[in-house]
């Protein structure tokens, strides 16, 4: 009894979460008159009217949004990966003088959100006349409170017979660090997905930082569904159906790492 | 901290250098920026262009904000948010994260990642998604579940009692699936000889649940809050494609950055308020600073780093 409650709790779900992706991809096939009838699922006809469209840029440079997109969150994920990397493996492996003072600082920059401060950050890229180009809205994402918290977390597994024999030797710290780190590839991919899949959503600093040549996705189809653009609905969707598609793949692939990764960092 | 070398600074700056060089540049900098911006005359306007003068006011535009009814409205539907979604998010992936785990390891694994796709999609095609579903009679939410219940039909989108209501609900669908697969994870970091110890007592599921599933997931329900509250306060994306960039009906929408934003930059007028917004910022800041903290303060996750 109480089996098949949970199975139906978790397919209910299941249900709920996939559904509205489900409507979304078959109403890119759909016209603008069946799109009005949520409770229609499937289209009268596949023809992909609307991808074409797409492709050919009627509307927005989707193409160049998916490039900026893919280039601004590569970018600004491998960069926060490293440094947050570096400097939780030191938080976690050695005491320094002011280092209490440092994890404050990480703490408190997880705790006030980037955005609470988006007109400052707006004013400041502005005063250093870096605002339009794709370098600011990287830039401004690399220090992650969250990612040194992350990686403090995952780097105190390793043991401190490692790091006392290493002084001993007198190996660099940025020696050991090089060394250890193949050892921590599935907490780096996890980390990497996870700014990733921050970076990939981020709408307001980009709104504020790029200019109109160089809308990353969500500005695009925020664009696209500006009623003045008058674009058929399935555009959108097939829009949006695609803008999905990097991102799903990217955790497709690293799913498992991601969930080791996760698990050991649950033991403490 | 016992056992760890004692290192000196100077051998640790190429570790811990570049960190500290992007939070000074990109954000210590900016926030000194914000100081100053939020002291100054709001009709300046845009400050460095050709060196205008600035009028500095004082705390005029902090007094400004505070007695501003739209900003106590904007806070108030704030807080109704984060909440809101915490208390359906957290028991929802609990009681979720327990079922699967009972599944073997490859179907969980599945269902997991099924579960997690809303929170990868882009809350702005979602909201556009959202809209067709709220919208008016036809939307499946009234179509399938009201309807059929014997009430009238709702306007999701347009009757100020239900705003906020669409607002949460869109954020308990995208973030369930990220935090159940949290709690899974952490369900499996659970030692083994804790589940062969308490087949050996004989516990009940309420006395397992109670002495191990909640103690094993403590600190990251706690983490998982930590994420849920600074996603909530910076939640924009969602309702700016969902209401068009405005407050919705009688601003029963309106969320904090979206009114900063608002402020900052209100459509057609041109009068950029930014010193205005700047100051809002700075009052929001240290607010959630607070909450935050004393939360963390309360389970010592500070200590654990």
């Amino acid at each position: 009894m109480r089996r098949i409650l949970s199975i139906v709790f978790i397919a209910t779900f299941l249900l709920i979460s996939l559904y509205p992706f489900a409507w979304m991809f078959f109403s890119s096939f759909k016209s603008n008159k069946e799109i009005y009838q949520p409770t229609m699922l499937l289209p009268e006809q596949f023809d992909g009217v609307a991808y074409k469209m797409l492709m050919e840029e009627q509307f927005i440079d989707f193409k160049g949004s998916l490039w900026q997109s893919i280039f601004v969150a590569t970018s600004q994920s491998l960069l926060a990966t490293l440094i947050s990397a570096l400097a939780g493996f030191t938080l976690a492996k050695y005491s320094f003088r002011g280092k209490s003072w440092l994890i404050g600082l990480a703490v408190i920059i997880i705790l006030i959100p980037r955005q609470a401060l988006v007109v400052p950050v707006f004013e400041w890229f502005n005063w250093l006349g870096l605002t339009g180009t794709s370098f600011s809205l990287i830039l401004c994402g690399i220090a992650s409170g969250l990612g040194v918290v992350f990686f403090a977390q995952s780097f105190k597994q390793l043991p401190n017979e490692l790091m006392e024999v290493s002084k001993i030797e007198g190996i660099s710290p940025i020696r050991i660090f090089l060394l250890i780190i193949p050892l921590f590839t599935p907490g780096l991919i996890t980390y990497f997905l996870l700014h990733f899949a921050l970076c990939w959503q981020e709408h307001l600093l980009a709104l504020l930082l790029l200019d109109d040549s160089k809308l990353t996705l969500p500005l695009a189809l925020a664009k696209l569904s500006d009623s003045s653009h008058r674009a058929p609905e399935a555009i959108g969707m097939a829009a949006a159906t695609l803008s999905f598609l990097p991102i799903l793949c990217l955790f497709a692939l690293f799913f498992t790492k991601m969930r080791t990764a996760l698990s050991q960092l649950s033991i403490n | 901290m016992n056992g760890m070398p004692n290192q000196s600074i100077r051998y640790l700056y190429p570790l811990l250098g570049p960190f500290i060089f992007f939070w000074i540049m990109f954000w210590l900098l900016p926030l000194g920026f914000g100081i100053n911006l939020s002291l100054q005359d709001p009709s300046s306007g845009i400050t460095n262009i050709a060196g205008e003068k600035v009028q500095y006011v004082g705390f005029e535009n902090f007094t400004r904000t505070i007695s501003d009814p739209k900003f106590h409205k904007a806070l108030g539907n704030t807080m109704w948010y984060v909440v809101g979604s915490i208390l359906f998010i957290l028991p929802i992936a609990f009681f979720l994260s327990l079922a699967l785990f009972e599944l073997s390891r490859f179907l969980r694994g599945i269902i997991a990642f099924c579960l997690l796709i809303p929170g990868l999609a882009l809350p702005g095609a979602m909201s556009k998604l959202f809209y067709l579903f709220f919208h008016g009679r036809e939307g499946a939410l009234n179509q399938y579940f009201v309807i059929p219940f014997g009430f009238d039909p709702i306007n999701w989108m347009m009757d100020p009692d239900f705003i906020m209501p669409s607002l949460v609900m869109q954020a308990v669908w995208r973030w369930t699936g990220v935090v159940t697969l949290f709690f899974l994870c952490g369900l499996e970091g659970i030692p083994r000889w804790q589940f062969e110890l308490a087949k050996l007592e004989g516990f009940t599921n309420f006395k397992k649940v109670r002495l191990i599933f909640l103690p094993g997931l403590r600190n990251l329900a706690l983490f998982v809050s930590v994420f849920l509250i600074v996603d909530g306060v910076a939640a924009f994306s969602g309702a700016y494609t969902l209401l068009g960039g405005s407050g919705g009906m009688l601003d029963s929408g309106l969320l904090l950055v979206t009114y900063v934003y608002q402020v900052a930059f209100p459509g057609g007028s041109g009068r950029f308020d930014l010193p205005g917004a700047a100051a809002m910022s700075l009052l929001v800041a240290p607010l959630i600073g607070g909450v935050l903290f004393t939360i963390l303060k309360t389970r010592t996750l500070l200590k654990k780093v």
